[in-house]
């Protein structure tokens, strides 16, 4: 990547909240998927519940933030310039002011308290799980994902779902240096018939069968571990909750619209953890049913849906 | 009958003793507090290269540095374990307490002068254990501890079958009981030391600072420990503390982990605000204002502290009115914290201010400290914490209260006392220089850190995806930036004792009021052997 | 150089060479902890300390020997710990002689042993918690826990053959317990009998006092040990070891990591019992004796703490 991009990048990255917010207003303007190279703020929501986050973010937190760190560098800027020892040779004496005490312990308590509120709210629509049309297993292993559906156990069969990547080996070049990612997903697609590909689908985070899910539909998530702890996690969604061996975690969504959304495994497990992503195609009522009906493949009619069909948007 | 000590020499005994004794059997809080100086300047070195190396490969995605991501991973985890255990925690309680609070309350030594050199005497083997685990068995991928420096289970235990884990365990023992023993001599001492007419009440702030953090030690490392040791048993001894097969839960590692780390933190930063308060009202030439409240603001964020912990695991599936009061309770530390903010900035005011180096790390410490400050109230909220637990957002945060609040304390109190301590003065354009690379390079390095992980990027990975490749890249180029500034660092401490330049007594003139400016730079192998009297 | 005139009563050092030895012992000490339960080779998730309690097998290069140089190791490094302390303590006991120990340092060590006590407590918090959670509030917790609510039966058994209801046979809190219960009682009142003959510079009977207490307490040590013994013969036909489940765990390492604190206590009782026959206690100064009484006293609370919760409370 040339040093220039970089550079521009280095400038705007200076630049603080106010910018921050207009960027990433910009950045859900484009509805593409997953992360954005160079972006400033979240992942499109698809969810209810990341649309709260959101909400939360962008007129709560991301103001708070700004608004703290603005006052107290300004405070600090002009205190800086009117009392330096050639404005202000004689310094005052003054330890106590009881009225400015009493206010910047009482104004912080406010201010929290009014976010507390809705992000309790918030919280709590997270957390409890509306009544859900269907139910997924999601199980971490080392190093991929199990996806089952318990209430169709009769027709689809436990999904297996592996990173798209080539050996760590093959990802030094001869000389010992690494491979750029290009030269990485070049190699991937060069692979004969049969071998899982990208198939135009980001790096690192696309796998060889990804969890399917019908869309508008409310799903609860049960997560539980095979071994070591992980986490199923997709930012879009809003849904983050750790995998841990011997107890089931329970979580939800609702997606609202069809495509294909990534995340990756969010809490340390061992060498592999970078490399354990999580991918799920999210596709019409209709085009679920005919998945299942035909025991987890996708008939001729919705072909285009069978993997690496779709073009997420997070490609360039 | 003390080796090669005779009964006169043990009953009243003054003067410097040889090399040896004095370096290695030293009983003198000065000595002791050099020694735990040079000791985190070398973990902090070492650390530094961990963390080097890590951003360089995550420089680009792809695989470039490290042949085995679990080397990667075990990079972090001993950075993050050198960084806390052995440059902050030495650093600001070990040295600065050392040197400076028996200073400022007007006591000729510690309490313990003897069980002192213990506390320092057992991290080198520490720091020899974690050095010694990077080059053993640990998990079938790789030599090493490589789960990160939290050791959740079952990762720590099945995850990790080889002995390098057992050093770690048991070079994080050492130093818990090092710092365990340290926290009962600063009790006793700022208790049961201070010089007649000094009351709690005129104590200085750095010995607030240091009293609270003992505190915070006391209670917590104990149960780090007994953690530690169900660890040790779980893996060694086929106990089934965190083991579901068993009936034991993995989360219950987790509670008692952070029932100490949550404190650990403050810990951490306790005595650099401290510091700042010093330097602050040295600089502006005016007394702290509304000292009262930074006291008790400090005991406040200490007592609080402790019914926080679990906000590092909102995700670990809790129940969800747990979570709510776990928010609730962190939000509150943000006033205390708030009150100390606001104090310095009124301090500066009406004063007439000289932005000497110290000064300059000071006031940048304020400035870099409320971003990482506001970031954790942040994920303080459940709410949002789901979307960037575990990205790079937290490691944003907690590097800007760390590695540039923390470290910024230990620099700005170095920088003051410096003279003190060495009798020498720095070179003031080498010392900016140290300050001004290391300013732009850490706030080069986190600040787009914060970008990645509100747009998703996990942390501990040691590939990417290419979407994240442009903020990556500027945090790498930080922390070359960084590297320069730490060489300026080891340019102006080897020049200024090179050259020499003495130090008076009070270098930083009017201001700087504290009893340690009464003293000669450096200051008398054994101070006050009259006891000063404070009005 | 200050002036040698010292005109304070606090307690200057010369050089003192314990402190760094203690760190080599320490370095020793845990190198032997490592070698000898985990060794120094790869191994899988297996565990040599259980091999060595029930097949002798625990093996150190890879080859099924009995290890050799672990013991060694760490045997050295608690006998290289001992010298120190008795070197440091030897040294202690010499400058209280010649009056080093002045009543402002007097008060001093006071501090610091309320703090070193204080710091015990909260080791066994950390025990007791543990206890608590898995002991006491299983069913509370059982109730947060998703795969109880799920499937009962599966966690019920996960816990182990007879540790799901309170049929677990855990050793009855009436018999040996109860004993032990009331020889730490009634060590309480013979080293408070002590103390106050001594306050009364009753010398003969302060030893007496003493010396009971010291007995009680290796007693103590032996009944527990009957205790354990039975424990470990019957661990497979009662399923109660600490290796069994989360309550053989919790209950082995809380009490016995008490037993290891009444053996501390009793040597430390023991030591001044010689101080005292020495004559080295005196009515005006016997701080030594005091701290003594006091962990004494903290062992005595720590076991009526266990006895209530881990014994009775948990058979209920
Ligand atoms: C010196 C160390 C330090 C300090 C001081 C803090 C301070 C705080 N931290 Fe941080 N934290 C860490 C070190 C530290 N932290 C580390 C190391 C981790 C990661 C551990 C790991 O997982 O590896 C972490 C992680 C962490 C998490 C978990 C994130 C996650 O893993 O998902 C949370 C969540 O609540 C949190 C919160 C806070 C809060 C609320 C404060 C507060 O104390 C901040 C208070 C300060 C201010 C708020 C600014 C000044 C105040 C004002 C100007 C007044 C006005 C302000 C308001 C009204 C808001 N921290
Ligand atoms: C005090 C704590 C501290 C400090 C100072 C730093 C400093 C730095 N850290 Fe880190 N870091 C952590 C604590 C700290 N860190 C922790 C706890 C983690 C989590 C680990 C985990 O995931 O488990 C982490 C993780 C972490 C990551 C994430 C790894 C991952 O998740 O994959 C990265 C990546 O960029 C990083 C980078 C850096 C960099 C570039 C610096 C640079 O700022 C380094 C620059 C060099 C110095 C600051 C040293 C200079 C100081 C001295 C030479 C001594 C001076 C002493 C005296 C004057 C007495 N750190
Ligand atoms: Cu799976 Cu990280
Ligand atoms: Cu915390």
């Amino acid at each position: 990547m040339q040093f220039s991009r970089v550079m521009t990048r280095v400038l705007t990255a200076g630049g603080l909240g106010a910018l921050n917010l207009s960027v990433t207003a910009h950045a859900f303007a484009e509805n593409r998927n997953g992360p954005t190279d160079g972006s400033f703020g979240l992942q499109r929501s698809v969810t209810p519940v990341m649309d709260f986050i959101g909400k939360f973010y962008h007129w709560g937190l991301l103001p708070l933030m700004v608004g703290i760190v603005a006052t107290v560098t300004l405070l600090l800027l002009f205190i800086m310039i009117r009392f330096r020892e050639k404005a202000n040779p004689i310094p005052s004496k003054t330890t106590h002011h009881v009225g400015l005490e009493l206010a910047w312990t009482l104004i912080p308590v406010v201010i929290l308290f009014c976010l507390a509120i809705p992000g309790l709210k918030g919280l709590y629509f997270m957390d409890v799980v509306q009544d859900e049309e269907m139910t997924i297993k999601v199980t971490g292993n080392t190093w991929y994902w199990e996806y089952s559906y318990p209430d169709l156990l009769d027709k689809v069969d436990t999904i297996t779902s592996t990173i798209v990547d080539i050996p760590m080996e093959e990802k030094h070049g001869a000389n010992g240096k690494g491979l750029t990612h290009a030269q990485i997903v070049k190699i991937i697609e060069a692979r004969p018939a049969g071998e899982p590909r990208l198939n135009g689908r980001p790096y690192l985070l696309s796998t060889d069968a990804p969890l399917v899910v019908p869309v508008d539909t409310t799903i609860k998530v049960l997560v539980t571990s095979n071994t070591n702890t992980h986490a199923f996690s997709v930012p879009q969604f809003g849904v983050k909750i750790d995998a841990v061996p011997g107890r089931i975690n329970e979580t939800w969504f609702k997606v609202k619209e069809e495509g294909t959304f990534n995340g990756q495994c969010s809490e340390i497990c061992g060498v592999n953890h970078s490399f354990m992503p999580i991918e799920v195609k999210v596709v019409s009522k209709e085009a679920f049913k005919a998945w299942v009906d035909n025991g987890g493949v996708f008939p001729a009619k919705y072909s285009q849906l069978n993997l690496g069909g779709t073009k997420t948007a997070a490609l360039k | 009958m003390v080796a090669g000590y005779s009964d006169t020499d043990i009953h009243n005994y003054d003067g410097k003793p040889k090399f040896f004794a004095r370096w290695f059997f030293s009983t003198n809080h000065k000595d002791i507090g050099t020694l735990y100086l040079i000791f985190a300047i070398v973990s902090g070195l070492i650390g530094g290269y961990l963390s080097f190396m890590m951003r360089m490969e995550l420089m680009e995605p792809g695989m470039q540095v490290f042949e085995n991501p679990h080397v990667f991973s075990m990079y972090a985890t001993m950075h993050g374990l050198l960084m806390i255990f052995f440059l902050v925690m030495p650093a600001v309680i070990g040295g600065f307490g050392n040197w400076f609070v028996p200073l400022m309350i007007g006591a000729p030594d510690m309490a313990f002068p003897r069980m002192n050199n213990l506390s320092f005497w057992l991290l080198p083997t520490a720091l020899i254990c974690l050095i010694i685990s990077m080059f053993l068995p640990g998990a079938p991928s790789g030599n090493g501890f490589a789960g990160g420096w939290v050791m959740y289970p079952p990762l720590s235990t099945s995850g990790h079958p080889g002995p390098a884990f057992d050093f770690v365990i048991i070079g994080l023992l050492a130093a818990g009981f090092s710092s365990i023993f340290g926290a009962i001599n600063f009790i006793t001492t700022i208790f049961n030391m201070r010089a007649p007419g000094m009351t709690m009440h005129k104590m200085p702030l750095l010995a607030w600072s240091a009293m609270v953090t003992s505190f915070l030690l006391l209670l917590s490392l104990p149960v780090l420990a007994a953690a530690l040791f169900m660890l040790f048993t779980d893996r060694n001894a086929g106990t089934a503390f965190f083991d579901p097969a068993g009936g034991g839960d993995p989360e219950m590692f987790q509670h008692l982990f952070w029932f100490f780390g949550h404190p650990e933190v403050y810990i951490m930063i306790l005595i650099p605000f401290g510091i700042v308060s010093h330097i602050i009202s040295t600089f502006s030439r005016k007394p702290i204002f509304g000292y009262l409240g930074m006291a008790y603001a400090m005991v406040a964020i200490g007592v609080v502290g402790f019914i926080v912990w679990a906000h590092h695991m909102y995700t670990v599936g809790m129940d969800v009115d747990l979570k709510a009061y776990f928010m609730a309770a962190t939000l509150i530390i943000a006033v205390p914290t708030g009150v100390k903010v606001f104090s310095w900035l009124a301090t500066m005011w009406g004063g007439s201010i000289r932005f000497a180096i110290p000064m300059q790390w000071a006031l940048a410490f304020i400035f870099l400290f409320v971003i990482g400050g506001v970031t954790g109230v942040a994920l303080a909220a459940p709410l949002f914490d789901t979307a960037v637990h575990d990205t790079y957002f937290v490691v944003a945060h907690f590097h800007y209260v760390l590695s540039m609040g923390a470290v910024f304390g230990i620099f700005a109190g170095f920088t003051y006392w410096f003279g003190k301590m060495s009798g020498y003065l720095y070179n003031k354009y080498l010392a900016a220089a140290h300050f001004w690379f290391f300013f732009i390079g850490v706030n080069m390095v986190f600040f787009p850190q914060h970008m990645l992980g509100i747009n998703g990027m996990p942390r501990r990975i040691a590939d990417y995806p290419d979407e994240f490749a442009q903020w990556n890249q500027i945090s790498s180029y930080g922390a070359i930036v960084t590297l320069v500034g730490v060489a300026f660092f080891f340019a102006w401490v080897i020049e200024a004792f090179i050259v020499k330049r003495p130090a008076g007594d009070n270098y930083w003139g009017e201001g700087a009021n504290t009893l340690e400016w009464t003293l000669s730079s450096p200051p008398p192998y054994h101070q006050f052997s009259k006891l000063p009297h404070v009005d | 150089m200050s002036d040698h005139v010292v005109e304070h009563d606090y307690h200057i050092l010369p050089p003192s060479p314990w402190p760094f030895l203690a760190g080599l012992a320490a370095a020793v000490w845990g190198t032997g902890m490592v070698i000898f339960f985990a060794g120094l080779h790869a191994r899988d998730g297996a565990s040599p300390m259980k091999e060595f309690f029930f097949s002798r097998g625990m093996d150190m290069w890879g080859d099924a020997k009995v290890s050799s140089g672990g013991w060694l190791i760490l045997l050295l490094g608690v006998l290289f710990g001992a010298y120190v302390m008795f070197g440091w303590w030897r040294d202690v006991a010499r400058e209280a002689e010649v009056g080093d120990h002045t009543p402002v340092v007097q008060i001093g060590l006071r501090y610091g042993m309320i703090m070193f006590i204080m710091q015990e407590v909260m080791f066994f918090v950390g025990w007791f918690w543990m206890f608590f959670e898995f002991g006491l509030f299983r069913k509370v917790r059982a109730a947060w826990n998703g795969d109880v609510t799920e499937n009962p039966q599966a966690y019920l058994d996960s816990l182990g053959t007879n540790a799901g209801g309170n049929t677990i046979h855990s050793i009855g809190a009436w018999n040996l317990p109860f004993i032990n219960t009331l020889i730490l009682l009634l060590s309480g009142t013979t080293v408070t009998w002590a103390h106050h003959a001594l306050l009364k510079d009753d010398r003969k009977s302060a030893s007496t006092g003493l010396g009971l207490t010291v007995l009680l307490g290796f007693f103590f040590i032996a009944v527990q040990a009957v205790e354990y013994r039975e424990a470990f013969v019957n661990r497979m036909t009662h399923g109660f070891w600490l290796d069994s489940n989360i309550y053989g765990s919790t209950f082995f390492f809380a009490t016995g990591f008490h037993g290891l604190h009444v053996l501390i206590g009793a040597i430390f009782l023991f030591v001044i019992w010689i101080r005292l026959m020495r004559g080295q206690m005196s009515s005006k100064q016997h701080f030594g004796f005091e701290a003594a009484a006091w962990y004494w006293h903290f062992v005595d609370v720590v076991w009526l703490f266990l006895f209530t919760f881990v014994y009775v409370a948990f058979a209920l």
